[in-house]
Order: structure tokens, then sequence, then C-alpha cells
């Protein structure tokens, strides 16, 4: 959890870009990396991407620790294509009970999804390092995101870094009391780890309200106002997107 | 042996060597961004729209009646994120993953509010960690939001009816949960990934391929709701049955 959004830079030009023109152009860009059929495209964004966390300062060991997830569906996606989904075979090894057949076709498959999948990832990565979490939820507010679904996210998000503080503290406790010492106690202190965690959220809840109805709370979230759109951002970014444009149709 | 169930040991003896290979943590459950083509995206967020849509209507109303509900479902929130990024051991695959949650979720607050628990949940997951992703989120909104938290909840209903105790009501769920859950991301997987190949046969794959890891995980999920609903039960039963997860008869007996 330490590569949560305290890799959020501030100090750069890409912070100050309006939330809802970075959404639409982050939208735009895996519409297109989604619908494109070859390579060139999602491994253009992830070099972009990649180029951009360098210039703004976002450790490249961070940004590539983003893909650990992604890293093992692409393993899994690309074997399942190479060995299950093809008709031209590349190579056949006999095992005597059974035979490996490896196929042509599956494994390019498997490698334009992989390209596809970095291509993505790099994309919403960087919104995420580049955009703060209540400059985001403004922006869903603008697009007509249900507002109480905004207020869910803001809450969530402000109360996982409490939670959170929680779980360790409680973890901690347990590891030094040998709480997972065996697969069988492990199990137990996950389970009341988890379940102290849900005591906390129901306990938390009424006293935040309290807390929040005495600061004028009446069942709705204040959220942040929108400034009026920068013309100038509007068409970089729609010149950005032309550009990106011409390059997907390659 | 016939040539399909040699194909389908094949699967299953690739991805155990995957995750012995990378002995890190798998999050199977949450679709990758970018690995379904934009047909497939916009479908899973058609399917999951109306159950969104649902969840809302829902909270607004509790939220009318009852202050505290948003401020509950946004902790709840919170929860489910934590426990979804939690990595716990998986001893037959030698590797970790992490359990979902939502069945839990879905038997405390029912199974609308769940799946907007689990929606929010997933969006800062995808946003900040690159577990699932934007254009995967009504994918993944799906098997884990919606199949998860009904699964865990209607489970959770149907065993207590039948008169199973709280521990074996909870591990079902929690089990099941799971289970249905990974069923529900291979079907997407399948569809989303299949290109020219024949839907059943690669779904059968995916599905074996799945095994070592989902198998053991659906057992430690169970084994965790149960336990979780257990603490609640001696610690809280008050909390149990504001939520009518029992009845008050059920705290004096």
């Amino acid at each position: 959890m330490e590569l949560f959004s305290e890799h959020f830079k501030k100090d750069h030009v890409f912070a100050r870009i309006d939330a809802r023109v970075k959404l639409l152009v982050a939208i735009g860009l895996l519409i297109m990396v989604l619908s494109y059929k070859g390579f060139f495209f999602p491994l253009l964004m992830a070099a972009l991407c990649l180029l951009l966390c360098i210039v703004i300062r976002v450790p490249v060991r961070v940004f590539l620790l983003r893909f650990s997830e992604p890293f093992f569906i692409v393993l899994m996606v690309t074997a399942i294509k190479f060995f299950f989904a093809g008709r031209d075979p590349l190579f056949s090894l006999d095992l005597h009970v059974f035979t490996i057949t490896g196929y042509r076709d599956g494994l390019l498959s498997g490698l334009l999804i992989a390209a596809r999948i970095f291509g993505a990832v790099s994309i919403v990565a960087v919104l995420g390092f580049t955009t703060a979490f209540t400059d985001l939820m403004a922006g869903l507010s603008w697009f007509r995101v249900p507002k109480g679904f905004i207020e869910i996210l803001m809450l969530a998000y402000r109360y996982i870094f409490v939670i959170l503080e929680d779980a360790l503290v409680i973890y901690h406790a347990q590891k030094n009391r040998l709480g997972y010492t065996t697969i069988k106690r492990g199990l137990s202190s996950f389970g009341t780890l988890t379940g102290s965690l849900i005591l906390k959220a129901f306990e938390s809840s009424q006293s935040t309200t309290v807390a929040m109805v005495q600061r004028g709370y009446d069942g709705n979230l204040p959220l942040l106002q929108h400034k009026p759109f920068n013309i100038s951002e509007i068409l970089c970014s729609v010149l950005f997107l032309l550009a990106m444009g011409v390059a997907w149709k390659i | 042996m016939s040539e399909t169930r040699k194909q389908w040991y094949v699967a299953a003896g690739l991805l155990a060597g995957i995750l012995l290979v990378g002995r890190g943590t798998a999050h199977a459950m949450h679709i990758s961004e970018g690995i379904l083509p934009f047909g497939w995206a916009a479908v899973w967020f058609v399917v999951a729209a109306p159950f969104v849509a649902y969840g809302l209507y829902r909270l607004k109303q509790m939220s009318s009646v009852d202050l505290s509900f948003k401020p509950l479902v946004g902790l709840m929130a919170a929860v489910v994120f934590i426990i979804s990024c939690m990595p716990i051991p998986v001893p037959t695959a030698g590797t970790c993953s992490h359990p979902c949650g939502t069945a839990i979720s879905g038997i405390l607050v029912g199974p609308a509010i769940s799946v907007l628990i689990t929606a929010a949940a997933l969006l800062i997951q995808a946003l900040f960690l690159a577990h699932g992703g934007l254009s995967t989120w009504g994918a993944d909104i799906v098997s884990m939001g919606v199949v998860g938290s009904f699964a865990g909840y209607f489970t959770f209903r149907a065993a207590r009816t039948v008169g199973l105790n709280l521990w074996g009501a909870g591990f079902l769920a929690g089990l099941l949960a799971d289970w249905t859950t990974y069923l529900t991301t291979s079907v997407e997987l399948a569809s989303g990934i299949r290109g020219e190949a024949a839907f059943f046969p690669l779904l059968g794959k995916i599905v074996v391929a799945f095994i070592p890891t989902q198998l053991p995980l659906g057992i430690l999920e169970g084994a965790m709701t149960a336990g979780m609903v257990m603490l609640m039960y001696k610690k809280r039963p008050d909390l149990l049955v504001k939520m009518r997860v029992i009845k008050a008869e059920e705290v004096a007996a």
C-alpha cells in the first residue's frame, strides 16, 4: 500500500491541468488503445506515459510496480492464447502422456492483448500520478456522476488511511503473538482482523456522523466548485488527441 | 485419456507453473485494465448499470431515514478496499491472492448497497493501484460486486432458512461468493480474449487454470467470512440485529 497516491506530484504543469480535461483525454486514449488492432499504438502510449513519469519525477520503480498485478494477468492470458487458442502450430512437445503444442497465431494474439494491457495501464497510472483525488471527484460530478456515489467515494478515500492504520496495528499485535505461525492460526487471526475492521467501520460511522452534523452536515457533502474551462488547455488537448488519432490510424 | 482432458491438465499445470515462478501476489479476481476489447468492456458496463442504479436508489432511501447510513457505506467501502488488497497465502499455489470481501458486505448491508460499495472500492483501486481498471470497471463490478454480493447474500439467507448456524452460513456465503465471482471473471475473460477461438472450450481451460488459486482461496474466504460474522456476534450482536442479519431472540438465546 506504500504506492498509494503519495506519488501524486503537484509541482508540474500536468497537475495544474483541469481534471475534467485530463479525464476526457484519458478516456479518449483508452478507447483508442482498446479498439486498436496492432502493437504500435498501445506501446507508443506506454512509452509516452513512461517518459511523462520521468519528466514529472515519479520514480521509474513506482511506475513499473504498477504493472506487477497486470503482469500476472499478461502471463496467464498469453500462455492460454499460446497453448490453446491457435491454429498454426509453432512447436509441439511430446511428453508421452500428452503433447504440448504452441501456436504462432495464439502467441501473436496473446502478445497483442499484453501490449493493450501495458498501454491502457500506463494511461490510467499517469492520470493517477497527475491528478489529486478531490479534483477527480469534482471532475466526475461535472460529468453528472450521481452525487451519492461521489460522496461514498470521498468518504471511502478519507477512511482508507484511518482503517489501514488500525489494520496494521492489529496485524503487528497478532504477529508478535505468533498469530500467523500456522495456516489455522493465520486464518483465525485474519478473520479477527477483518471482523475488527468491520466493527470499527460501524462504530466510526456513528461518531463520524455526529462530528459531521456538528459541522453542518445535512446528508450531502459539499464538493469542489468547478472553475471555468481554460481554452488553451482544451485546444492543446484536442490537438494532442488529433495527433494521437493520426498515430492510431497508422 | 481424451484430448480435451489432456489439454485441461496442461492448462492447470501451466498456470501452476506461472504461479510458482511468480510467487508474488496474484490479484486474479480483478480483470486488468486493457484486457477487454472496447465492445466487451461496453457490454459489461451496460450489464452493471441497472444494479448500480438500484444501489443508488436504495442508498437514497436508506440515507433519508438514517443520516449515518452514507458514512457507514463509505467506511464499509474503505474496509472492502483494504480486505481486497490484503495478500493471503494460498498454500496449494505457493503464492498469495486476495479475498473479495463482498460476501460480508452483502450480508451486512444487503446486496444492492454492496454493489455500490464494491464499485467505489474498485474505482479507487483502478485509479491508484492499477488493480482492475477504468475500462474493465463494468466487468469487475459485475463479477465482484453483483455476482459476489448477491451470491453471498442469498446463500447466507438460504443457509439460515434451512437452520444452519451462523458460522456455517457465513462460511458457505463466503465460499460461494468467491467461487461465483471467479466463474464470472472466467466468463468475462473468455469472452473478451477468445478472438477466433470457440468460447466454451476456452472458458473450460480458463476455469481449470484458475483452480490452483481460486479453489483454496474460496475455502479461505469462507472461513474468513464465518470468522467475521462470529466476531460480530460475540462482540456486537446488537449490530447484527440492527442490520437484520439475525433476530433479536437469537441474541437472547
